[in-house]
């Protein structure tokens, strides 16, 4: 004989029970038939109707999956704190470094195949999107089962030696950065106006050739030549005052001014002196577009890190402003 | 009660109970029994806690069970095994200790 009552019971010892291994089943069951029924029991001496004591116990009792695991110890988190950390990192790594070469990768074999702009970053998009989601998942998943298995897995230990150097703010570790820009720019500029009178190139009658179309003595090369200038007093505005948001958009500024005419000029042949190419035998056959597209993307890529490290810096000296005024 | 000083007591009572139940279950008794005379002697517990502690103490060898079938309701009874009262042993020194450190902190004669 089962009343309405007892069935209730019945189905909720039923569901928590299916929580734990089979050989516990039996035991477990009956403990909980013990404990309801007594706190049903308790309920009923003070008045209730026993339908509605069984339905308050059982209610109280809350989810038969939660109750089972409380039982049992099992974790109701996805991953804990032993595991936490070893698996943040390991997911950022993969993400930091994995992705970025993928999506890159994508971009360049989509371009060298000459597919329409709009197709090769949607491909990038797509694959991106797909390889952040498996490489999110799959670790994830192993961390989440090695949670559960019994016995302590080997946990990542820390050491000392982790400790990540403390960035130098100071002056005196920007007087490098500030040396190789100058250096670097200082060449930059002399091989532009080298190339322009004594370039190694000459042709059948003896002249050398200039790499760069006469042209763009009229105008361009000449902004090309303000620009590294300004490069230079940027990198004297580093050095006196570090990074700092609005240096950051003057470096995208001073990158756009740069990369864009380039590239423009480049891409559209009146970058590179006809003569000049006449003399080392362009196009190569095959090989002359994509040896273009790996300048152009190589080109676009060094811009844009350029950009992206100026903010890093930006951030990171924000960052670690109370440490530094904590060394004071 | 706020919700701090709620979560504080229950971080302080959390190994009372553990200690509260071995010496009571020198005397053999069933959970909800147990759930009362606690409570009742003012060693606060609520259900949730206590029943899955009672079968992690028997699965630790802390305390031995034995159903009991006389009555129409079938109860484990449970009792505290030779490890249990050892166990019990060790923490109310540790427990006096704690005590008796405490009360050199508040007389002012630690500081």
């Amino acid at each position: 004989m089962t009343t309405p009552a007892a069935t209730l019971t019945d189905r909720y010892v039923w569901a928590a029970a299916h929580n734990l291994p089979e050989p516990q089943r039996e035991e477990f069951g009956r403990e909980l038939r013990e404990r309801i029924g007594d706190e049903v029991d308790a309920r009923r001496q003070s008045g209730a109707p026993t339908d509605d004591a069984e339905f308050a116990v059982l209610v109280e009792l809350g989810d038969p999956a939660a109750l089972a695991a409380k039982y049992l110890d099992r974790p109701l988190h996805l991953i804990g704190p032993r595991y936490y950390l070893t698996w943040k990192r390991l997911v950022t790594t993969l993400l930091a470094i994995v992705l970025p070469i993928a999506v890159g990768a994508v971009l360049l074999a989509q371009a060298l195949a000459g597919a329409p702009v709009g197709e090769v970053f949607a491909s990038a998009f797509s694959v991106g999107f797909s390889l952040a989601v498996q490489l999110a998942f799959w670790p994830t998943l192993v961390f989440a089962i090695v949670e559960r298995s019994p016995g302590s897995g080997p946990v990542d230990r820390w050491t000392p030696e982790r400790l990540p150097t403390i960035p130098d703010d100071g002056k005196g570790g920007r007087l490098g950065d500030l040396i190789a820009s100058l250096v670097f720019l200082g060449l930059f500029a002399g091989v532009i106006i080298w190339q322009g009178y004594g370039a190694p190139v000459a042709n059948r009658l003896g002249e050398s050739v200039p790499v760069l179309s006469p042209d763009l003595w009229s105008f361009w090369i000449p902004w090309f030549l303000v620009v590294i200038g300004l490069e230079m007093v940027f990198a004297a505005a580093i050095y006196v005052w570090g990074w700092n948001w609005w240096l950051a958009i003057v470096n995208l500024l001073l990158n756009v001014a740069f990369a864009v005419p380039a590239l423009w000029l480049f891409t559209s042949g009146q970058l590179v002196n006809p003569e000049f190419l006449d003399v080392v035998g362009w196009p190569w056959g095959e090989a002359g577009g994509i040896v273009a597209t790996i300048i152009v993307f190589a080109f676009i890529a060094v811009s844009v890190w350029d950009v992206i490290d100026g903010v890093i810096k930006t951030v990171r000296r924000r960052g670690g402003s109370a440490l530094s005024l904590g060394r004071i | 009660m706020d919700a701090t000083t709620a979560s504080h007591l229950q971080e302080l009572r959390r190994g009372t109970v553990v200690l509260a139940c071995l010496v009571r279950l020198r005397e053999p008794d069933y959970g909800y029994a147990l759930l009362e005379s606690l409570n009742g002697i003012g060693v606060t517990v609520d259900a949730n806690t206590l029943y899955p502690l009672l079968r992690r103490l028997e699965k630790q060898g802390l305390l031995t069970s034995e159903w009991n079938t006389d009555e129409a309701r079938p109860r484990k009874f449970y009792r505290t095994s030779p490890a249990g009262e050892q166990l019990a042993g060790v923490l109310t020194a540790d427990w006096k200790n704690i005590d008796r450190a405490l009360a050199r902190l508040t007389s002012g004669e630690g500081s």
